[in-house]
C-alpha cells in the first residue's frame, strides 16, 4: 500500500525519525512521545498535533510502532500508548547510521572546526 | 489566564479538529486536544500565545489536508481491509448457499423485473431522440375541429416552410402500412411518408445512398424508398448492394434508394419505421391520399421544423399566429379560429394529445415494478436480520477483538452489496430474456407498431444504480443494527440476548407490515384489472360477434374502374353467399373496434361546442346486407337499398349514438349533414341502426355514420360473413372462393370477429396478465416475509412456549398465541395498504371499465386473499412450535 511504503522508507520523514527515537528508550503515549522530542531536541522540535498524530496513525498501520497497555496502573486509561517494534528499531538504526555519516562528512570539511 | 479564557481556546481548537477526517478525529482528538491544552498552558503571554495558534493553523491546515488526500485515494476504505472483507463475505455466502440462492433469486427477479420496465419505458419515453440538436427541433400543429393541437394539411406545411426566417428547413411526415412482397410472402411492415427536408431538419444523413430530392416531393416522379437501418438488417438480410434495389410495396415497383441513419425510428417515436416514402410514392396509398397533398380540410401531415440559429420557439410561435391568421382570411370556412402551435421536441414524445396516456403507463409499469422491488428489499432485510442476529455472537467478539464498529457494520453492508450486485447480474440475464420473449405479447397490437428493445449502456447504468440501492437499502438495517449491538450484552447471552432486542422486533415488523401493504396494492390492483377485463369480454357490444368471420381483400392489383368495382362487388358477394354454411355477405372500409378514418362534418341545426365549426365523425363505408351480417339492428327508417343510388344527395344511416348526440329525443329521419366546406347539406339520413363499437370494446356510445358502397367509389376492402356455424370454419373456403373468382384480388388478413374483439383487448389483456405475474410475486415474497419472522419469534420463545405447554396449556392455544401476535402485523400492513390503494385507485379510475376504482367487493377479496397467505404463512411455523416436545425445548434453553 502506498502509504506504508511512504513512511517506512528511508530517509523518514523528521518526524517519524523524532518519534522512533523517542521510543526507543521507552513505551510512551501521544504527549509523553511530544515532551520527549522537544526534551531531546532542546526545544527545538515542536511536533504539531496533527503532525503528531497523524504520524503515529501511519508508523502504526506501517508497523513500526504499536499499540502497547498501559504500563502502570496510575496511566491514564484514556491514553493509548505507543512502543517501538524491531521494523521500527531497524529504520531508527539505519537512519542514524546515515545521520551519522553526514555528521562525519561535515565534520571532516572542518564545518565545526570553529565552534570548536 | 483567566479559565474562561483557557476554555474557549480550547472549544477553537475542538472546531479546528472537524477539519479532518472523522475516524482520524475520533481517534485522536481527545489527546490531540489535550497536547494543544498542556502547550497553552506553558505559553505565556498573548504573543506567544498568538505564535502557538499560527503553528496550529498550519500544523491542522497541512496534516488534514493530507490526511484527507489519502482518504480519498483509497485510504479511507483502506483497500487491502475492503478487500479482505470481501473475500470474508463472499466465504460467508457460499458457505450459507440455500440463503443466498435465494436471496439472489429474489433480488433477480425484482431488478430484472425493473430493468426490463425501464428498457420499455426508456424507448418510449425517456431517451432522448437520436436527431442532431434535438432542442433545435420544433413540432408544429394546426388546430383540429376540437381546437386541439393535432396535425396539419400538406399545403399548410408547405406554407409553413415559407417561414425561412424563423425555420431552416420544415419538414411534412405521416404513418402508414403498406404490404410489402418479401421473400415470405406478403408482410406487413411500417411506412413513412417524408419529405426531402427531414433530414435537413434532424441534422442527419443517410448512411448509404442518398435522402429524398425535391423533385420527389411531388406526386408524379418513380416511387422511392430509404430503407431504415434496423429493416435493412433484419428484413432485407443488411444486403451491400441495397441501392438501387426493386421492392414492390402494395404490389407496386418501389426502388430503394438508400438505407436510413443509424437508431432513427419513425417520427412517432419510438416506434420503428421499416421504409421512409418519398411523396412521389404517395401513390402507393391510393387515389385518396394523392389526392388529400392538394386538399386543406384533411390533416394527416406531422411537422417538424428546425429553428433558424439564434431563433427561439416563442418567435417561432409568433411567425406561425401569423400565418394562422393568414390562413384563417384566405380559407374563412376550413381555417376561422384554427391556431398553429408550436412545440419544443422536448416537451413532445408522440403527440401533445397521445403523451399524457404513455407517460401514465409508463409510470404506473414502473410504479408497480419498484413496488415488486420494495417488497423484495424488504424481505431481504428481513432475512439479513434473522442471520445477523444468528451472528450477532461473531460480530460481538470482532468488536471486542478491536474491529471498530463501523467496520463491522460494513461487513454486512459488503454482503448486501455483493449479493445485490450478484443478483443485479442474473437480473439483467432475466431482463435480456424477458426482452427476447417480449415480442411473443402483444405488445405490438397495444402501442400499434414496433419497439427497438435494448440492453444498453443506459439500462446496464440503471441496473447497476439499483444494485447500488438495493444493496444498501436492504443492507442497511442490519448494519446499523449490529454497530449498536450492545457487545458484553451479546456475548454474555449469545443468541437470546441480542434477538430480544426490541428494536430489532419492532424494525422486522415493520419490514412485515411493508409487505403485506405493498401486496396489498398489487392484489387489488390485479383484482380491479381482472374485474375490468372480465367485464368487457362479456360487454354487449351490439353486434353478433360469434357468427362473423371476415377477410381482408387487397383490390389494388385488380385495378377495377367505378362501375367495374360495383359489378364485382356483386359478384363477389353473391358467389360467396353461395358458399356452404354462409348466410349473409357484405363489404366493408372497416370493422367495428378498430381504429379508421374519421371525416370533419357539420351537422345542420347542431352548435358544435364553443371555439369550433365541425365535428370528426368515424363513418364506414357498406354494401347492403352488412347490419345483417353484423347482428346490427334496424332501430328506425330503413337500411340501404337500390334507391341509393348514384346521384347528387348521398343517404347516411347513422348510429343511435349519432342521433342522441346531435337531435336528442327528436326524430333523426331526414336530417342533413354535409362534409366541411361543401355548400350544400347533400347527406340526408334514410335511417337509425343499432351502436356497434367504433374504436375499441368498452369506449362507451361514440357517434358513427356510413354511406353506402353504391353511393361511394372505391371497394371496401373487408369482406364480411355471416355464418350459421364456427365462423373459423369458413376462412378456408373464401379464401378458395376468392383465390378461383379473381387471382389479382388477394388476401391481406383474415380473422373472426371474436378473435378481432378479442386482439382489441390486447391491451387490458397484457396489463392483467403482467399484474397477476406481478402480484404473485409479491404474494410469495410476502408469505415468506411472514414465515420467518413466525419462525424466528417461535424460535426465540421456544422455553417459554414449552413452560407453558409443561404447565399445561393447550397446543391449539399456543398456535393461536403467536398467529395472534402476527394478525397485529398483518393488520396494520393491511390497514396501511388499503389506504394507499384507495388513494392509488382513484387515480387510474379512468382505466378501468364496469368496476369502481373502490369497488367494496374487489377490496374484500384483495384483503381475504393477503389474509389466507398471511394465515398459512404464519401457522405452518406456530403449529411446528406447538408440536414440540417441552421438555426438548426446556433443555435446548
Amino acid at each position: 500500500m502506498a502509504r506504508s511504503q511512504d513512511i517506512s522508507s528511508a530517509p523518514p520523514r523528521p518526524a517519524v525519525y523524532h518519534i522512533l527515537l523517542a521510543l526507543a528508550g521507552a513505551d510512551r503515549h501521544g504527549l509523553g512521545i511530544a515532551d520527549q522530542i522537544e526534551r531531546a531536541s532542546e526545544g527545538a522540535v515542536e511536533l504539531g498535533p496533527g503532525t503528531l498524530y497523524r504520524s503515529l496513525a501511519e508508523m502504526a498501520e506501517a508497523r513500526l510502532i504499536r499499540p502497547v497497555p498501559a504500563p502502570g496502573r496510575e496511566a491514564d486509561p484514556r491514553r493509548k500508548y505507543y512502543g517501538i517494534t524491531s521494523v521500527g528499531r531497524d529504520l531508527l538504526a539505519r537512519e542514524t547510521a546515515r545521520l551519522g555519516r553526514l555528521v562525519e562528512r561535515a565534520r571532516a570539511q572542518g564545518v565545526l572546526a570553529e565552534q570548536e | 489566564m483567566r479559565p474562561r479564557l483557557v476554555e474557549w481556546h480550547g472549544r477553537v481548537f475542538r472546531g479546528l479538529l472537524l477539519l479532518y477526517p472523522p475516524w482520524f478525529r475520533r481517534t485522536h482528538g481527545e489527546e490531540m486536544t489535550l497536547l494543544f491544552m498542556t502547550r497553552l498552558e506553558r505559553t505565556a503571554g498573548w504573543l506567544g500565545r498568538t505564535a502557538l495558534w499560527g503553528r496550529t493553523l498550519r500544523d491542522a491546515a497541512t496534516n488534514a489536508a493530507a490526511l484527507r488526500r489519502e482518504d480519498a485515494q483509497g485510504g479511507g476504505l483502506r483497500m487491502d481491509t475492503l478487500l479482505q472483507d470481501t473475500r470474508y463475505a463472499a466465504r460467508r455466502l457460499l458457505r450459507a448457499p440455500v440463503f443466498t440462492l435465494g436471496a439472489v433469486a429474489l433480488l433477480a427477479i425484482g431488478i430484472g423485473a425493473n430493468t426490463t420496465v425501464f428498457t420499455v419505458v426508456d424507448a418510449l419515453i425517456l431517451r432522448p431522440p437520436p436527431w442532431a440538436d434535438p432542442e433545435r427541433v420544433v413540432h408544429v400543429y394546426q388546430d383540429s375541429d376540437d381546437g386541439e393541437p393535432s396535425s396539419n394539411s400538406f399545403p399548410a406545411t408547405r406554407d409553413m416552410a415559407t417561414y425561412g426566417d424563423v425555420f431552416s428547413a420544415v419538414a411534412a411526415t405521416t404513418p402508414s402500412t403498406a404490404s410489402w412482397g418479401g421473400p415470405d410472402g406478403p408482410e406487413p411492415v411500417a411506412t413513412e411518408y417524408t419529405t426531402s427536408s427531414y433530414m435537413s431538419v434532424l441534422g442527419l444523413d443517410v448512411q448509404r445512398g442518398r435522402w429524398f430530392a425535391p423533385e420527389d416531393d411531388v406526386v408524379g416522379g418513380p416511387p422511392v424508398a430509404v430503407v431504415s437501418a434496423a429493416a435493412w438488417r433484419t428484413r432485407l438480410g443488411g444486403d451491400p448492394d441495397v441501392v438501387g434495389r426493386t421492392i414492390r410495396l402494395n404490389g407496386q415497383p418501389v426502388t430503394i434508394i438508400g438505407v436510413g441513419p443509424e437508431r432513427l425510428t419513425s417520427t412517432v417515436t419510438p416506434l420503428l419505421t421499416d421504409f421512409w416514402l418519398s411523396i412521389s410514392a404517395t401513390v402507393l396509398s391510393g387515389p385518396f391520399q394523392v389526392a388529400n397533398l392538394e386538399r386543406r380540410e384533411d390533416h394527416w401531415y406531422q411537422a417538424l421544423a428546425r429553428l433558424q440559429p439564434g431563433v427561439t420557439v416563442e418567435q417561432s410561435q409568433a411567425a406561425m399566429d401569423a400565418l394562422a391568421a393568414r390562413l384563417a382570411e384566405a380559407y374563412p370556412e376550413l381555417n376561422r379560429g384554427r391556431d398553429i402551435t408550436v412545440f419544443s421536441s422536448r416537451d413532445v414524445r408522440q403527440h401533445p394529445q397521445g403523451d399524457g396516456n404513455v407517460f401514465l403507463a409508463g409510470g404506473l409499469l414502473s410504479a408497480i415494478a419498484l413496488t415488486v422491488l420494495l417488497v423484495a428489499c424488504a424481505n431481504l432485510a428481513n432475512l439479513l436480520l434473522v442471520r445477523g442476529l444468528g451472528r450477532s455472537g461473531e460480530m460481538a467478539v470482532r468488536s471486542a477483538l478491536g474491529a471498530p464498529k463501523g467496520r463491522v457494520a460494513r461487513l454486512f453492508l459488503l454482503e448486501s452489496l455483493l449479493l445485490a450486485g450478484v443478483g443485479g447480474l442474473a437480473g439483467l440475464i432475466l431482463t435480456r430474456w424477458a426482452l427476447s420473449a417480449l415480442p411473443a405479447l402483444p405488445i405490438a397490437d397495444v402501442i400499434g407498431g414496433t419497439l427497438e428493445l435494448t440492453v444498453d449502456t443506459r439500462v446496464t447504468m440503471f441496473a447497476l444504480g439499483l444494485v447500488t440501492l438495493t444493496g444498501v437499502l436492504f443492507g442497511l438495517a442490519p448494519a446499523v443494527r449490529s454497530a449498536r449491538t450492545d457487545v458484553s450484552r451479546a456475548l454474555r447471552d449469545d443468541r437470546r440476548g441480542a434477538s430480544s432486542d426490541r428494536g430489532t422486533v419492532r424494525l422486522r415488523s415493520m419490514l412485515v407490515a411493508v409487505q403485506v401493504a405493498a401486496s396489498l396494492v398489487l392484489v387489488l390492483g390485479t383484482g380491479l384489472l381482472a374485474r375490468s377485463l372480465a367485464a368487457l369480454q362479456t360487454v354487449d357490444t351490439g353486434v353478433d360477434v360469434e357468427r362473423v368471420a371476415f377477410v381482408r381483400v387487397d383490390w389494388t392489383r385488380a385495378g377495377l374502374g367505378v362501375e367495374e368495382a360495383r359489378a364485382a362487388m356483386d359478384e363477389l358477394r353473391d358467389r360467396m353467399e353461395a358458399l356452404p354454411g354462409v348466410e349473409r355477405v357484405a363489404l366493408a372500409s372497416r370493422l367495428p373496434a378498430q381504429r379508421s378514418g374519421t371525416t370533419t362534418t357539420e351537422v345542420e341545426g347542431y352548435t358544435p361546442p364553443a371555439g369550433t365549426s365541425a365535428v370528426e365523425l368515424p363513418f364506414a363505408t357498406v354494401t347492403d346486407g352488412y347490419f345483417e351480417a353484423m347482428g346490427v339492428p334496424l332501430v328506425a327508417g330503413r337500411l340501404f337499398g337500390p334507391d341509393d343510388g348514384p346521384g347528387d344527395g348521398v343517404s347516411i344511416l347513422v348510429s343511435e349514438a349519432t342521433a342522441r348526440r346531435f337531435w336528442g329525443e327528436a326524430d333523426p329521419i331526414g336530417r342533413r349533414m354535409r362534409g366541411q366546406g361543401s355548400e350544400a347539406w347533400t347527406r340526408t339520413v334514410v335511417g337509425v341502426v343499432g351502436d356497434a363499437p367504433v374504436g375499441g370494446i368498452g369506449e362507451g356510445a361514440v357517434p358513427m355514420f356510413y354511406f353506402s358502397s353504391r353511393q361511394a367509389q372505391g371497394t371496401p376492402s373487408y369482406l364480411i360473413a355471416r355464418t350459421g356455424g364456427d365462423p373459423a370454419a369458413i376462412l378456408e373456403p373464401m379464401r378458395r372462393e376468392l383465390g378461383a373468382w379473381r387471382p389479382s384480388v388477394t388476401v391481406s388478413a383474415q380473422g373472426t370477429l371474436a378473435s378481432h374483439f378479442g386482439a382489441s383487448l390486447a391491451t387490458p389483456r397484457l396489463a392483467a396478465r403482467g399484474m397477476v405475474a406481478f402480484s404473485l410475486l409479491a404474494l410469495l415474497l410476502a408469505g415468506l416475509g411472514i414465515y420467518t419472522v413466525v419462525s424466528f419469534t417461535v424460535a426465540r420463545r421456544s422455553s417459554e412456549l414449552g413452560i407453558r405447554i409443561a404447565l399445561g396449556a393447550e397446543r391449539s392455544g399456543v398456535v393461536r398465541m403467536v398467529v395472534r401476535e402476527v394478525a397485529a402485523i398483518v393488520g396494520v400492513g393491511l390497514g396501511v395498504g388499503v389506504l394507499v390503494s384507495a388513494l392509488a385507485a382513484s387515480r387510474v379510475s379512468g382505466l378501468l371499465f364496469g368496476v369502481a376504482a373502490l369497488d367494496p367487493l374487489t377490496f374484500l377479496g384483495a384483503v381475504t386473499v393477503l389474509l389466507t397467505v398471511a394465515g398459512v404463512a404464519a401457522w405452518v411455523p406456530a403449529r411446528r412450535a406447538a408440536r414440540a416436545d417441552p421438555v426438548e425445548a426446556l433443555r435446548a434453553s
